[in-house]
């Protein structure tokens, strides 16, 4: 056999850079590839959101893509807001009157929304949850937690081999 | 070791520590050198030892900056009786008034965002002393002078069943004695007594319950404009809706957990205002009568004073407001709860 | 071995050496310190516009987890400001050890040594979290308290005493410090074995002895040892991430207990500071009510018997799919080395979740650090409420599952077989799935 082409060093690094890059972009696919929503028809929503030093109740909400939703802002307590991530929507309320505001639920996922207007020492944890469609990117770090084990053992295995081949 | 170099350093980490104490302190001690006429002003919920400054006192045609900020929530600022726009206190952010009164006398100020349900309690005053002319005294309120028992249940003896139209209630204005469209008539008499004397006299005999009730009603609207109106709407969403609902029924958020007022335990316990949908309530209370409560406040049911804070023009809207609530809510099944609410 | 040593380099060589650079950083780091202390007890009770809130708890401990650690090991503790005094004091000098030393320098008792201090520490923190770092000065009290404490320590003990086993940074850091890519160790064994003065052991703060120096976990990078040695047979080895995690490494139990305290605290302030739980929050801040007790029976509960047990039983099964014969205790010092990159990235993971949403208020706190209305750098807008976007959500997965991949090769690494591996990469990934429905569910 001709000593250079089939040299296990060589050997060795061919094979990772054949499955380096196919490792990447099976991490970039499982983190970016659009998947579709489960079919639902857009509904129009009113959601009541008491807030209170320091909480929203209800924390946790679920809507579909493409809702329409009207949330209806009371404080109970002192000067509350809420601010939602990624979406352009903030309300300020006004201790005893309703506030409302209404977007469109057009970005799927799980949002966070935070009080905007300090209320006391934990105002910057007073935290709700907005889930829109499906949390998939809950469903992608699952699966990249898996390929990152198997991911693991494939590394582990690769310079095992390049070691019993006498490849340091 | 060298001692040279030891040295240096020990120089380089005693200035490094000064100037880290001296930012603080020297800034500390400017500041409040430069004060002068410029007041420190901290705000901060009752709970937590309110305005940091409860009295101020000032010469009569002197500037007093008052150089404010607040240390937990969302507060505001604004004078009684004065028509100045209240000045919005966010929690560490900083903000200058510069006040000059020209009468001698005692102002209030107050805060203006509920900041719990102690935040009518926010208040101070103001002591404006030296030579000049004096703040006019207010007048005696009309429920005072007329020894009306504001404290008495007042409880409307008739009310409508449909609700009465002002509109209707104009076109059979022509039928109404003079008596009845005279403002003092209006301030001193509930709705549901009038209507009961208008109901005794010949003149007005034709019209059925219902017309004469129009008529009342448009009796009623007359005396506030529209403006006046959306003011009163407004200074009771701001002020009133947090205890009162905003719709008047007496479920605001702050009074949550309270019991219904009844005659049992009225002015004895903090009970929940009354319920303002309810006809009766108030077609039972004349203007001068809720007025009078407006002012006073202080039936033991944790209704503020208000004699301080509102002008004569605010409370007149407040009262002409709450009339709207009144005749609105006449043939209103109760409301129904907000539809659709999201499960998470 | 792949290890590059710095000290080859002659320039890199006599900046290592020279006292200066460290000298001016910790200068530096100690009048911040000072200033930190004040600005939380004379400043703004408002959190968000005090220095000693944004500093300490966003900008230094995130320096830290992002940028002191992954990158320097323990480098953050030879710029320290708590023990400098202290030092100073022992040393007898600033700049340099001097003649006049002072203190008793007793010996730190046997059986307060290990990491069990550092761990208890480290959960106390968690306990009063909620509080300590929403208020300024509580923040500034506990500084302070530290400060005073390392310096009692250092007069009474000889050493870093309160860095070695009582601070919860500091085992915090060192823990990690083992997957860090920095290490101090000797050039040539040989020429130690000849030289019979240890004066790189007289130098060290730390009390270690640079010859037997094999886990970069108690090292501190102060580089006293490389100033003392005459035979300059001290290298800083740059190094491969996971080097002191290896199959013949020597860990022992209290790692173990301080890993699994750190893997604890990383759930249970995932789900205080980033959850939507009110109530767990409300919990969490209203320290002696029933609820606290409650959040607190449930965080102990879960910190020193739930993972704990759930670890243990990962760690007996694995021993038993072996074929070399360890006792219970050996199996689970060994097997702490999981626990490393597990933890140190999840903490990067949850350290993106909190800090990085309030970035924001970094530069208004320089401007304002007293939050009294004043304005050094001239900025014309103020912060906002802050947003976690879309990519700093991927990060999070990225990270926790870099983390997945990392702790995996090492369990590999130090198993005798696939199968051996499977039961703590069965604890490492439910820890992992935890984190990543704390953080992104």
């Amino acid at each position: 056999m001709d000593a250079n082409s089939s040299h296990p060093a060589k050997v060795a690094r061919s094979k990772l850079w054949f499955y380096g890059p196919v490792f990447v972009v099976i991490v970039l696919l499982i983190l970016l590839v659009p998947l579709p929503q489960a079919a639902s028809t857009p509904t129009d929503r009113t959601i009541r959101i008491e807030a209170s030093r320091f909480q929203f109740v209800p924390g946790e909400i679920h809507v579909n893509p493409g809702d329409k939703v009207t949330v209806e802002l009371i404080s109970q307590d002192v000067v509350h807001g809420l601010s939602l991530d990624n979406y352009n929507f903030n309300l300020q309320a006004e201790p005893g009157q309703i506030v409302t505001g209404t977007f469109i639920a057009n970005q799927s996922g799980v949002f966070r929304f935070r009080c905007s207007f300090t209320c006391g020492n934990l105002h910057p944890f007073m935290i709700g949850k907005l889930t829109v469609g499906s949390n998939y990117l809950l469903i992608r770090g699952i699966a990249l937690a898996g390929l990152a084990v198997a991911g693991a053992f494939l590394s582990m295995w690769f310079s095992t081999t390049r070691h019993s081949q006498g490849v340091r | 070791m060298n001692m040279k170099k030891e040295i240096l350093a020990r120089v380089l980490v005693i200035s490094l520590l000064l100037i880290a104490i001296a930012v603080p302190v020297g800034g500390y001690l400017i500041s409040s050198a430069n004060m002068g006429h410029v007041v420190d002003f901290h705000a901060r919920m009752p709970e937590n030892g309110g305005w940091s400054a409860g009295n101020i006192t000032v010469q009569v045609g002197q500037p007093i900056t008052l150089h404010m900020t607040s240390d937990d929530v969302v507060h505001g600022f604004a004078i009684g009786k004065s028509n100045q726009p209240a000045i919005e206190i966010l929690p560490g952010e900083f903000v200058d008034k510069t006040l000059t009164f020209d009468k001698t006398g005692t102002y209030t100020f107050y805060c203006t965002h509920w900041c719990g349900p102690n935040h009518w309690r926010m208040r101070g005053t103001i002591e404006v002393t030296g030579a000049g002319p004096a703040l006019q005294l207010d007048t005696e309120p009309l429920y005072l002078q007329l020894g009306i028992d504001i404290d008495a249940p007042h409880p409307a003896k008739v009310v409508p069943t449909i609700q009465p139209s002002a509109e209707r209630g104009a076109k059979l204005a022509y039928l109404l004695p003079d008596y009845a469209l005279s403002r003092e008539t209006y301030l001193t008499t509930s709705p549901a007594d009038l209507w009961l004397k208008l109901r005794a006299e010949p003149s007005i005999s034709k019209l059925s319950d219902n017309d004469l009730w129009d008529v009342v009603r448009w009796l009623w609207e007359r005396q506030s404009s529209p403006e006046s109106l959306s003011k009163g709407l407004k200074i009771f969403m701001d002020f009133a809706a947090a205890a009162h609902g905003m719709t008047g029924k007496g479920d605001g958020v702050m009074v949550k957990g309270r019991p219904t007022m009844t005659p049992k335990n009225m002015g004895h316990t903090l009970v929940r205002p009354p319920d303002f949908t309810d006809p009766h309530t108030l077609l039972g209370a004349s203007p001068a009568l809720l007025e009078g409560k407006i002012i006073r406040g202080g039936m033991g049911t944790g209704m503020p004073s208000w004699g301080a804070i509102f002008t004569q023009q605010q409370i007149d809207a407040i009262v002409g407001y709450l009339y709207t609530i009144a005749w609105n809510s006449v043939g209103v099944s109760p409301a129904t709860p907000t539809q659709e609410v999201s499960h998470p | 071995m792949t290890r590059l040593d710095l000290t080859r380099f002659p320039k890199m060589n006599a900046a290592l050496k020279n006292r200066w650079p460290q000298f001016l950083l910790r200068a530096v780091t100690l009048a911040g310190f000072t200033f930190t202390i004040l600005a939380g007890l004379m400043g703004s009770v408002v959190g968000s516009h005090n220095f000693a809130i944004i500093f300490v708890w966003i900008a230094w401990w995130t320096a830290l987890k992002l940028f002191f650690i992954p990158f320097g090991g323990r480098s953050w503790c030879s710029i320290c400001p708590i023990p400098m005094a202290g030092e100073w004091l022992q040393r007898g000098g600033i700049l340099e050890p001097g003649k006049k030393k002072v203190g008793s320098g007793k010996r730190w008792p046997r059986f307060l040594r290990g990491n069990w201090l550092q761990a208890f520490g480290f959960l106390l923190i968690g306990l009063f979290s909620a509080v300590t770092l929403t208020s300024s000065k509580i923040t500034a009290i506990v500084l302070l308290a530290i400060i005073l404490l390392s310096l009692v320590l250092s007069l009474i003990f000889e050493r870093r005493a309160f860095c070695s086993y009582l601070c919860p940074i500091g085992g915090f850091t060192g823990l990690y410090a083992q997957a860090g890519p920095v290490e101090v160790r000797v050039k040539e064994a040989e020429v130690c074995a000849a030289h019979s003065e240890k004066l790189c052991y007289d130098a060290c703060p730390w009390g270690q002895y640079p010859l037997a120096l094999k886990s970069s976990a108690n090292c501190g990078l102060c580089m006293e040892c490389l100033r003392v040695c005459p035979k300059d047979n001290i290298a800083v080895n740059l190094r491969p991430w996971g080097s002191d995690l290896q199959a013949d490494t020597r860990h022992n139990l209290s790692e173990a207990f301080l890993g699994l305290v750190m893997l604890a605290s990383a759930l249970v302030d995932s789900a205080i500071f980033s959850g939507p739980w009110g109530n767990l929050k409300m919990a969490a801040y209203t320290i002696g009510s029933r609820e606290w007790f409650l959040f607190a029976g449930i965080f102990m509960v879960s910190a020193l018997i739930l993972l704990p047990g759930f670890y243990a039983l990962c760690v007996s099964w694995a021993n038993k799919l072996g074929q070399k014969k360890r006792t219970l205790q050996q199996a689970l010092a060994r097997y702490s080395q999981v626990l490393v990159p597990l933890g140190l990235m999840a903490w990067i993971a949850f350290t993106i979740s909190f800090a990085f949403v309030k970035f924001g208020y970094v530069l208004p706190v320089i401007s304002d650090p007293l939050g009294w209305g004043w304005n050094l750098l001239g900025l014309q807008t103020k912060a906002g409420v802050g947003q976690s976007s879309a990519f700093v959500q991927i990060l999070q997965v990225i990270v926790l599952a870099a983390g997945l991949f990392w702790t995996t090769r090492v369990t590999r690494r130090i198993s005798g077989s696939n199968r051996q591996s499977i039961p703590l990469i069965l604890f490492s990934s439910v820890f992992t799935l935890g984190m990543l429905w704390l953080l992104i569910g």
